[in-house]
């Protein structure tokens, strides 16, 4: 008999640290933590897009600035697309605002990188509760 | 409307103009904000808005205090070694 979703563990929490990479806070979400998924989505979103508003899209460089792509793409897989944008060369960036928009965007990152392991962890605790239960 | 959106989609591709100056170190607090509010949502075990809040403006708080705590340590040693040293190196019977 073919195991449902939830009870293949391992699946279960490869899917949610997935969602939570994919769009952050989903991964709280998905499991009924809709406040938490909801701040940390709007947290994350906007530290992410005041970096790319201060530094501008190139501050997106897996080319020239390849330390800070690997924080930035924490925040979503979809800054890879953003990051072809930034390696064409054509958004100029310099000076301090590059510096904060790469801080902010990869704290941004890095903090995703965080919900994604507490997302999966507390996917895990719920899992085995629910086992002992 | 298609106006405003490529201006909005257009301030994404220049950079702000921010100056090199002590008013530019004022970016890290929307930055502190944000560290705050993620990693307390991590955190506590329901979030409610009061007690959140109030647990996120005290996290913000430490942080704050702390880097004001490096910078005035590291502002010390750089005095120390670029104002301090010297002279001391120069009346040195070695």
């Amino acid at each position: 008999m073919a195991q449902s979703w939830k009870d293949n563990h391992a699946l279960f929490l490869i899917s949610i640290g997935a969602l939570a990479w994919l769009v952050p806070g989903a991964g709280h979400f998905a499991l009924n933590e809709r406040t938490r998924g909801l701040v940390i989505f709007v947290s994350i979103v906007l530290t992410f897009l005041v970096g790319i508003y201060v530094g501008s899209v190139g501050v997106i460089d897996p080319v020239h600035a390849r330390p800070w792509y690997a924080a930035q793409v924490m925040n979503t897989p979809l800054v890879k697309l953003l990051g072809r944008i930034g390696a064409t060369g054509n958004y100029r960036v310099f000076g301090r605002a590059t510096e904060i928009g790469q801080i902010y965007t990869s704290i941004a990152g890095l903090l995703n990188l965080l919900c994604i392991v507490n997302a999966v962890y507390t996917a895990h605790l719920r899992h085995v509760g629910e086992a002992q239960a | 409307m298609m106006v405003f959106l490529a201006t909005m989609l257009g301030n994404f591709t220049t950079p702000m103009r921010i100056d090199t100056n002590p008013a530019s170190m004022l970016w890290l607090l929307p930055l502190v904000v944000s560290i705050a509010v993620v990693y307390k949502a991590t955190k506590v075990y329901k979030i409610r808005l009061w007690p959140f809040a109030r647990e996120s403006a005290v996290l913000f708080g430490s942080i704050l205090v702390f880097i004001v705590v490096a910078a005035v340590i590291l502002y010390g040693i750089t005095w120390i070694v670029t104002e301090q040293l010297p002279s001391l190196l120069s009346r040195s019977t070695f």
